[in-house]
């Protein structure tokens, strides 16, 4: 079986979740045998034809122009980021590549797939609005439109079964993709524009977040939670959804032992400081804990939108230096700050998964989340709190520190717990479905 | 008689390095030493080599008429020590021709004075066994860092120290009608005051390279002109005192070579001192000539010499200076109860003004001087590193 799948983060183009979880999904199922062709925001017009375990840390590459391939085979890289750089991956998902003209877009697409006469009424619909969300000045639009336009290309050439599209910025190229083969989709929901947002958000996201569920043969939803949010917003049909929830693995080369760097008790915030992820929460919670325990050191790794924001109503409720700000870790330093680290806290507003606590409790460290989570249904040794109860955080998080020999238990035995929770689960899951969709498929054809 | 009283601050603080969490504990410096020195050989070769050897020449041409003040931090002769000496030797050599004169101030540069009093009177102190060890010289004028003054100010720098003279800014909302040319006395009459002449002396330290100032350029038959007529409204053959003071990196630094500040320097004093009625004098030197009764002035609030409020809001305005400034000398308390030599210094380093004027946020022009001060990208870095440093102090004083 060979997949066609497009995503917009995969290490090291990564900032965030959808990495990660791309990254151990795609290589448990090529150690089940399936073979998957990736596509990426590259700036190079290429694929990755991956087909062994091993092909996520390397990412063969192929370009689709033949001039461009004999160069790239022409050229010796002595390392990884060297190759990938020539590629055009860079850490920083935001500046992939150029635009071309938005007009070109819209009419290519609309012409030739979107009014073809061969499309069913509700087809037509889906793809207009898709087409109709896809038009804005910002960047990000503007570099989705052109990874849309490439996937017609992806989809003409290369040959594959299935097509599987995760998240909304790939949608289109996902929707599209099936359009020209009449190969199944399956769209994958790792979030939506109402979690990131921590309100109602973009509409031409939702539209075509919308679009892309409905025209997809099934849907992926990465919690019940997330199930839950995308029946009742976007009203898709429950049948077509399966809940497949995220797993980590530790990486190989992943030191764990724990390596203070405060005499106190450090409790961390792990993640982009968005509105999603509760940041401001974070900080009233340090804000009352630290009335009662001056001795702890609190820490916001990460960076994100509100950062500046937090930033300075910490120096205005004079938390001294007792909260702290690393700005962006890569992931070596991510695995200090987890050493040196005793609790983990993660009072999202809204989490359809949460990657990141099963991290923290791979560390050992006792994690605290929010209720209004996916990972809150995968784990027991963890506490769960609503996002929006500091009273409880609060008190939790002292009564943690009152009693550290409770607290380092807590850690260890979520540590015990999280080491069983493998991504080959979920991608034994994700191949039945595969399957499933398949036969189905080939039962229309017949 | 108009003399002008020039004084040149020289300072070098201690810039932080960009000091992450993760480095905190880890024994990594927490000094940028290779910025530092590459500030310190820079503004050597561009600005204190150069200005010193042409105010040693101008000073032997004038045979005693031309002088000229410094105010020399102690970390700036520190960091003339490790990485320029012939910068340290150069202002000996200036001081030794007894045409020059050191003010007094603290050590560290700092704004001690407002937080804590005994660690400001202990880095005064230690400034002026400084001078006297590295110059032969007991200093006898004060300034407060970047001329902060209030009336408190001068109680305990004239009855601990015995400091005769304090010089600070001419703050108009504090003179109104009162001329900055007159030397005053402080509010209980017992120092002499001198106060800046902020017009015509930024006229050479912010404005002589601006293209868009409308007296560009600036010669020095203009700028005699400009400081001869102010000596026409004294009638009664009072003495007057025209304070030039400024950041002696204005020459070559602030204002590059190529600007001409250094042809404009060589031929002003031989243009001043054509006229009879104009020369120069010290500080100290303005105590003795006062010929009439000196009217005292009340600073009730802090002032300052920065930006266009002159007060304390280019170092302390915002929450982040706030918070990094309360939390500093909390740890102050801290250390000397643990009574730790080496934590002492290193808060003391932290305690250099510089680190709370890069995290100032106000907008407009002044944040624009302040940008071009500061080795970060923003207000928000400069705190971020500030901060985390105080968190490593704290961590080596539980230690």
């Amino acid at each position: 079986m060979k997949i066609l799948m497009f995503t917009w983060e995969f290490p090291p183009l990564i900032s965030g979740g959808l990495g990660m979880a791309c990254y151990g999904m795609v290589k448990a199922l090529l150690g089940l045998g399936i073979k998957i062709d990736l596509v990426l925001p590259t700036k190079e017009m290429v694929y990755f034809p991956l087909e062994k375990p091993g092909d996520v840390d390397t990412l063969p590459a192929v370009f689709f122009e033949q001039s461009k391939q004999l160069r790239y085979t022409a050229q010796t890289f002595v390392t990884l980021e060297e190759r990938l750089e020539y590629i055009g991956i860079s850490d920083d998902p935001e500046s992939y590549f150029q635009l071309s003209d938005i007009k070109q877009y819209v009419q290519s697409i609309k012409k030739e797939y979107w009014i073809s006469e061969t499309a069913s009424v509700q087809e037509h619909e889906l793809l207009q609005q898709m087409t109709d969300s896809l038009v804005g000045e910002e960047d990000l639009i503007h570099k989705i439109q052109e990874f849309t336009m490439r996937s017609e290309r992806f989809a003409r050439v290369l040959d594959y079964d299935l097509i599987h599209a995760h998240d909304w910025l790939t949608y289109p190229a996902g929707m599209l993709a099936r359009r020209i083969s009449g190969k199944p989709l399956v769209t994958h929901i790792h979030a939506t524009e109402f979690d990131r947002a921590g309100g109602p958000g973009d509409e031409r996201v939702h539209k075509i977040e919308h679009s892309g569920m409905r025209f997809a043969d099934q849907v992926i939803a990465v919690s019940e939670y997330t199930a839950q949010m995308i029946m009742s917003r976007y009203r898709i049909d429950s049948g077509k959804i399966k809940i497949v929830h995220n797993a980590f693995s530790v990486p190989d080369d992943a030191v764990r032992g724990k390596k203070r760097i405060f005499k106190g008790p450090v409790i961390l915030f792990l993640g982009r400081i968005t509105l999603q992820k509760g940041p401001d929460y974070f900080l009233d919670i340090a804000h009352k804990v630290l009335q009662s325990h001056p001795e702890a050191r609190f820490i916001m790794a990460g960076t994100g939108d509100m950062g500046r924001k937090l930033l300075r109503r910490s120096a205005s409720l004079k938390l001294q230096n007792r909260f702290l700000f690393t700005g962006f870790l890569n992931r070596k330093q991510v695995e200090r700050i987890l050493r040196a680290s005793d609790i983990y806290v993660l009072p999202s507003v809204s989490e359809p998964f949460g990657i990141s606590p099963l991290e923290a409790m791979a560390f050992g460290i006792t994690s605290i989340i929010s209720k209004q989570s996916g990972v809150a249904e995968v784990v027991n040794h963890a506490f769960k709190i609503d996002f929006w109860d500091t009273d409880l955080w609060v008190e939790t998080i002292n009564h943690l520190i009152a009693n550290p020999e409770k607290c380092i238990k807590m850690g260890i035995d979520g540590m015990h717990e999280v080491n069983k929770i493998q991504w080959n689960d979920a991608a034994v899951k994700i191949r039945n479905l595969y399957i499933a969709t398949l036969a189905e498929y080939i039962r229309n054809q017949e | 008689m108009l003399n002008i009283v020039f004084y040149f601050q020289v300072h070098q603080p201690y810039r932080l390095n960009h000091f992450n969490v993760l480095d905190i504990g880890s024994d990594s410096s927490l000094f940028d030493d290779r910025l530092n020195k590459e500030v310190m050989l820079k503004v050597a070769q561009k600005c204190y080599l150069p200005t010193n050897k042409l105010l040693l020449e101008l000073i032997k041409a004038h045979e005693g008429r031309f002088k000229v003040a410094f105010s020399i931090t102690g970390t700036a002769i520190e960091q003339f020590k490790l990485y320029s000496p012939k910068t340290l030797d150069s202002f000996k050599e200036l001081v030794n021709t007894g045409c020059v004169e050191l003010l007094g101030e603290t050590y560290y540069h700092s704004l001690a004075f407002l937080y804590d009093r005994d660690e400001f009177l202990d880095q005064v102190s230690m400034h002026r066994e400084l001078m006297q060890q590295e110059f032969g010289y007991h200093t006898q004028t004060f300034r407060n860092t970047e001329l902060i003054y209030q009336d408190s100010l001068s109680d305990i720098v004239y009855e601990i120290e015995g400091f005769k003279t304090i010089v600070t800014e001419g703050v108009d909302r504090i003179l109104q009608w009162r001329s900055p040319l007159y030397a005053y006395k402080n509010y209980s009459k017992r120092m002499n005051l001198l106060l800046k002449y902020y017009q015509l002396a930024d006229d050479i330290a912010f404005r002589f390279s601006n293209r868009d100032w409308p007296e560009y350029p600036l010669t020095v038959q203009k700028f005699v002109h400009w400081i001869d007529k102010l000596s026409l409204g004294e009638h009664k053959g009072r003495n007057q005192f025209l304070n030039l003071f400024m950041d002696y990196e204005t020459f070559g630094e602030h204002q590059w070579a190529s600007s001409g500040i250094f042809d404009f320097m060589r031929h002003f004093p031989s243009e001043i001192l054509k006229h009879s009625h104009l020369g120069f004098v010290t500080p100290q030197e303005t105590a003795d000539l006062a010929n009439y009764q000196q009217e005292s002035i009340s600073f009730p609030e802090p002032v300052s010499w920065a930006d266009e409020q002159r007060d304390l809001s280019a170092w302390l305005e915002n929450d982040m200076q706030h918070n990094a400034i309360e939390t500093l000398y909390g740890l102050f308390e801290k250390i000397r109860i643990k009574g730790d030599e080496e934590l002492l210094r290193t808060a003391r380093l932290l305690s250099t003004s510089d680190h709370f004027y890069y995290m100032c946020s106000k907008y407009f022009q002044d944040g624009d001087v302040h940008k071009y001060f500061s080795p970060y990208d923003s207000p928000d870095q400069a705190y971020i590193y500030y901060i985390n440093a105080l968190a490593e102090l704290e961590e080596r004083l539980m230690r």
